[in-house]
C-alpha cells in the first residue's frame, strides 16, 4: 500500500507541478534558513567534551570587598588572583587540577635558518593534559620534578613541530621562546576543539595555543598575560612581584571532580579556604561566596552563544512557521480541488483512514524533498557565513546531527501543514461528488 | 457601498484560508519591522564617523625578544626611521590600536580620591606628541603635547600630568563649563590637566556599551616587548609601504618579530565582521520572507477564486459588473490584511520590547512598524489584483452550465 501511495503522490505532484514545486521550495527555503542559523547555534552551544563536561569544574572566589559589583549575574569575578591560584594548586586535595593563563613568545632556533615567528602559549600544570585529554604524538607531559623546579620545558603542537622540525620526533631538542632555550618534552596531536572552553576570555572560538609551559615559570620568567587582567582595588603595581601579590584577577583554574561527593567536598574546602584567608585579612565581606561550575554551566555563564545568534535562530523559526502556514494554504487548495476524485475513491470502498494516510504520505514526500533541497540551501548559507566572517569558519558547518535534523524538521513541518488539509479531504462525503458527475 | 457585511459573512464560512492569511501577514509584519530596525541600527553604527582617516593609516605589532637593546631608545630610532620613508606622514608607538577591539579603559574622577566624586569611563591611548598627526584627529581647542610633556616611564610616580581629551569626554566630565585647563584624576589622586580637546576620536571598541566616544590621550611611553606602532601615509602609498614594513623593521634590528601588519580600514572591517554578517542574514531573511508571503497570498487567493467560480458566474449573471468582482476580492483581502496587520503590529511592538529586554538592541521605533504595515498592505493588495482580474473575466455562462 505504501508504495502505491508514493506512486499516487508522485502522480499528484506531476499533475500540478507549479503548485507542488512552490510547496517544495517553501519548505526548502524555510529549512535552509533555519538550518543555517541553527547549525551555527548548535556548534556554539555544543558540549565540547561530552563524556567529561560534568567533571571539569572552574572555581570562582568572590575576593571583592562588600558593595563591589562585577559584570556577572552573581557578582563573582570570572578569574582568580595569583595568590589564590597558587594556594588552590598547592592544597592537598586529591584531584587533578591546574591553573591556566595565556601568554606568548617569539619562537626561534637562535639561528638564521628559521625566521622567528610569534605563537601564543598556555601556562599550566601537567594535570592539564590529562584533564582535557590532549593526545601526544611524541613524548608526554613534563615531570613532577621539572614542574616543581620550574625547568624550561615546553610541549609543542604538531603544527609547530612541523614548522621547526619537519614533523620529526623532536622530544629532547631545544627551541627558543624569546631569549630562553626550552627542552621539548612532548608533541601533541592537533587539538580539534572549536570552542576554547578552558579559556573563554578572549574569543571563545579562537584556536587553542600551540605551546604549553609549566605554570611554575610564571614568577621566574615574569610571564605577561595575553588575556584579561582586571584590577578592582587601588593598588600600586610597579613590579611583577607586586602583581603576583596583588588582588588583580587574571588567572583561570580547573579542577576535575568525578563525583557529586567530590564536588561537595571541594566546595567545603573552598569555603574553609576563604574563611582562613578572611582571618588573614583578605575577603573583606559579610558573606563568603564561591562558584564551582562545570564546563556546560561555565559556557552558559560566559554567554558563549552570541546574542545575535539567538535572535537569528528565533527569527528563522518564525520564518519556518510562515512557510508552514503557506504550505498549509497551498495544500488546502490542492487537496480540496481533488475532492471529486476522493469522493469516487471513498465510494469504491477506501476508508477515511486510508484516504488520510494517502495524503499524509504525499505531504511527507514534499517535506522530504524540501528538506533535502533545504540542506543544499543551508550549505550555501553557511558558505556565505564563512566568507563573511572568518572567525566563524569552524562553526558554520553541519555535523551529522544537523544533517539528520534537517529532514526531520522538514518532515515535521510538512506533517503539521498537511494534517488539517488531509483531515478535511478524508471527510469528503462521496454522495455529493457522485451526484454532480 | 463596500458590501462589508456580506463579505465578512462569506469569510466566516471559509475561516481556515482567512486565518492562515492573517497569521502570515501578522508574523511577516512582526518579523520584518523588527529585523529592518535591527538592520538600520547596524547600518547607522557602520556609518558612524570614527575620527580617523582610515584609508591612510595602518598598524603593526613588534615583539622584541632580544634583550641587548634599550626598548624606548630602539623605538625612538624606529619611529624616526619610519618618518623618513617617502610617503609616510607620521608614525607613533601606542598602547592600543583604535577600532581594533583591544585596548585599555579606566574610570576617571572629577575630584581626587578619597573625596566622593563622579567618574567617567574612557579608553586611553598612551602616545607622544606625534599621536595627533598620526591618528589624524582634529584638534578643536588648546594645544598638542610638547616633547617635555612626554614621560618615558612605567611607574605611577613619574606619570604625566597633562592630557588631550575627546570632545565627548570633556562634555561628560564637565557638562556645564569649558573643560580646557581643568584637572581630572586617575590612579585615585593623580591629576591630569586638559590641555587640548579633539573632535571625534573613537575608542578601540566602537561597538561597546561603554561610550566609544569617550577617549583620552596621555603623553606617556612605556615600550614593552609587545608594542603596537601606528603609521600614517599618503593614501596611495600605503599598500607599498606596508609591503616593505617587515623588512625595514627587521633590517633595523632583527631580534624581534613583526606581526599584524594591517590597514586600519581592514582592522575596522574585521572588528565589524559579525555585525555585517548579522545584517546580511537579516536582509536575506526579510527578502525571502516577504516573497514567500506574497506567493502564499497569491496562492490562497487563486484557491479562493477557483473554489468560487460558480458563485462569481452567478453574480455576473445576476448583473454584477467586472469591477464589482474585483472590488469584492480587494475588500475581502483588505479586511483580512487589516486584521493581520493589527495583530502583527501589536506582536511587533511586543517582540521589540522582548528583544530590548534580552539583548542590547535599542527600543523599536514605532515608525518602523507603521512603514512595514503599509508596505505589507500594498504588497498583499498587489498580490490580489492579478487573480481578482482573472476572476472578473469568468463568463456568466459558466454558472449556468454546471449547476
Amino acid at each position: 500500500m505504501f508504495a502505491h501511495y508514493i506512486d499516487l503522490g508522485w502522480r499528484s505532484f506531476k499533475r500540478t507541478p507549479l503548485i507542488s514545486i512552490l510547496m517544495v521550495l517553501a519548505i526548502a527555503v524555510g529549512i535552509g534558513i533555519t538550518m543555517t542559523s541553527l547549525s551555527v547555534y548548535h556548534m556554539m552551544a555544543m558540549d565540547p567534551i561530552p563524556h567529561k563536561s560534568d567533571k571539569l569544574h572552574h572555581p570562582q572566589l568572590n575576593t571583592l570587598d562588600d558593595g563591589r559589583n562585577w559584570n556577572t549575574p552573581d557578582d563573582l569575578p570570572y578569574q582568580l588572583t595569583y595568590q589564590d591560584v597558587q594556594n588552590l594548586a598547592n592544597a592537598p586535595v586529591p584531584a587533578l587540577k591546574t591553573p591556566s593563563f595565556r601568554t606568548g613568545f617569539s619562537v626561534h632556533m637562535n639561528s638564521p635558518d628559521v625566521k622567528p615567528f610569534v605563537e601564543s602559549a598556555r601556562v599550566v600544570n601537567r594535570d592539564f593534559f590529562d584533564m582535557f585529554e590532549l593526545q601526544f604524538i611524541y613524548g608526554g607531559p613534563w615531570s613532577q620534578t621539572e614542574q616543581r623546579d620550574a625547568s624550561p620545558v615546553v610541549i609543542i603542537s604538531s603544527e609547530v613541530n612541523e614548522r621547526l622540525f619537519a614533523g620529526q620526533n623532536s622530544v629532547g631538542k631545544q627551541i627558543y621562546l624569546d631569549d630562553t632555550s626550552y627542552r621539548v618534552s612532548g608533541v601533541i596531536a592537533n587539538w580539534d576543539i572549536h570552542t576554547k572552553y578552558y579559556d573563554l576570555n578572549n574569543g571563545a572560538f579562537n584556536d587553542p595555543e600551540n605551546l604549553f609551559i609549566p605554570f611554575s615559570l610564571t614568577a621566574v620568567k615574569e610571564l605577561a598575560s595575553w588575556g584579561n587582567n582586571n584590577g578592582w582595588k587601588r593598588e600600586n603595581i610597579d613590579t611583577f612581584q607586586d602583581k603576583l601579590n596583588s588582588e588583580e584577577l587574571w588567572l583561570q583554574f580547573w579542577v576535575q571532580l568525578n563525583t557529586a561527593e567530590e564536588k561537595q567536598e571541594y566546595g567545603e574546602f573552598l569555603m574553609a579556604y576563604m574563611q582562613d584567608q578572611k582571618a588573614k585579612g583578605r575577603f573583606n565581606r559579610e558573606n563568603l561566596e564561591f562558584g564551582l561550575r562545570n564546563v556546560v554551566e561555565w559556557m552558559e555563564y560566559n554567554e558563549v552563544v552570541s546574542e545575535d545568534n539567538r535572535v537569528l535562530v528565533g527569527i528563522s523559526f518564525m520564518f519556518l512557521i510562515v512557510c508552514v502556514a503557506n504550505i498549509l494554504g497551498l495544500l488546502l487548495a490542492k487537496f480540496l480541488r481533488r475532492a471529486p476524485e476522493v469522493g469516487v475513491r471513498r465510494a469504491l470502498g477506501a476508508s477515511k483512514r486510508q484516504v488520510f494516510y494517502q495524503h499524509i504520505v504525499e505531504v511527507s514526500m514534499l517535506g522530504l524533498l524540501g528538506g533535502l533541497i533545504g540542506i543544499g540551501i543551508a550549505q550555501l548559507g553557511l558558505w556565505g557565513i564563512r566568507t563573511t566572517y572568518g572567525y566563524y569558519s569552524d562553526l558554520a558547518t553541519m555535523d551529522i546531527t544537523m544533517y539528520l535534523a534537517a529532514p526531520t524538521i522538514a518532515l515535521l513541518a510538512s506533517f503539521i501543514a498537511g494534517l488539517y488539509p488531509a483531515w478535511l479531504v478524508c471527510r469528503t462525503t462521496p454522495a455529493i461528488y457522485l451526484k454532480s458527475q | 457601498m463596500f458590501e462589508i457585511k456580506p463579505i465578512f459573512n462569506a469569510l466566516c464560512r471559509s475561516k481556515v484560508g482567512a486565518i492562515l492569511l492573517l497569521l502570515q501577514i501578522a508574523i511577516t509584519t512582526a518579523v520584518v519591522s523588527n529585523a529592518s530596525f535591527i538592520i538600520y541600527d547596524h547600518v547607522q553604527y557602520l556609518n558612524k564617523e570614527t575620527g580617523f582617516p582610515q584609508d591612510e593609516l595602518f598598524r603593526f605589532t613588534v615583539l622584541t625578544f632580544g634583550k641587548d637593546r634599550e626598548l624606548s631608545q630602539q623605538f625612538e630610532l624606529d619611529e624616526a626611521m619610519l618618518r623618513n620613508i617617502p610617503g609616510v606622514i607620521n608614525a607613533v608607538t601606542t598602547n592600543a590600536v583604535p577600532l581594533s577591539g583591544s585596548g585599555s579603559s579606566s574610570s576617571f574622577r572629577l575630584k581626587p580620591s578619597p573625596e566622593e566624586s563622579e567618574s567617567v569611563n574612557a579608553a586611553y591611548y598612551f602616545a607622544d606628541e606625534h599621536a595627533l598627526e598620526t591618528f589624524g584627529v582634529k584638534l578643536i581647542e588648546g594645544r598638542n603635547f610638547l616633547p617635555e610633556d612626554v614621560r618615558i616611564t612605567n611607574t605611577i610616580e613619574n606619570a604625566p600630568n597633562v592630557a588631550i581629551v575627546s570632545k565627548a569626554f570633556a562634555e561628560a566630565m564637565f557638562p556645564d563649563e569649558p573643560a580646557l585647563g581643568k584637572n581630572f584624576y586617575y590612579f585615585g589622586d593623580k591629576p591630569l590637566k586638559i590641555i587640548g580637546i579633539v573632535d571625534t576620536m573613537l575608542s578601540p571598541w566602537p561597538r561597546s556599551s561603554r561610550p566609544p566616544e569617550n577617549t583620552i590621550l596621555v603623553p606617556m611611553i612605556n615600550p614593552g616587548m609587545y608594542q603596537h606602532i601606528m603609521v600614517r601615509t599618503q593614501a596611495g602609498e600605503r599598500a607599498a609601504i606596508m609591503r616593505q614594513m617587515e623588512d625595514v623593521m627587521l633590517d633595523a634590528y632583527n631580534k624581534r618579530v613583526i606581526i599584524n601588519i594591517e590597514a586600519l580600514d581592514q582592522v575596522k572591517q574585521d572588528y565589524d565582521a559579525s555585525d555585517v554578517l548579522m545584517m546580511r542574514m537579516l536582509i536575506v531573511i526579510i527578502l525571502v520572507l516577504v516573497s514567500v508571503t506574497a506567493l502564499g497570498i497569491f496562492g490562497l487567493t487563486q484557491f479562493n477564486i477557483s473554489k468560487r467560480t460558480k458563485q462569481i458566474g452567478t453574480r455576473r449573471a445576476l448583473g454584477a459588473r467586472k469591477s464589482d468582482i474585483i472590488r469584492y476580492f480587494l475588500v475581502e483581502n483588505a479586511m483580512v490584511c487589516l486584521g493581520g496587520l493589527f495583530i502583527g503590529s501589536i506582536s511587533a511592538v511586543l517582540l521589540g520590547t522582548q528583544l530590548m529586554q534580552w539583548y542590547s538592541i535599542p527600543a523599536l521605533d514605532n515608525s518602523y512598524v507603521a512603514v512595514t504595515a503599509l508596505a505589507v498592505f500594498a504588497m498583499t493588495m498587489l498580490a490580489v489584483v492579478v487573480p481578482a482580474k482573472r476572476a472578473a473575466n469568468i463568463s456568466p455562462s459558466i454558472a449556468t452550465r454546471t449547476v
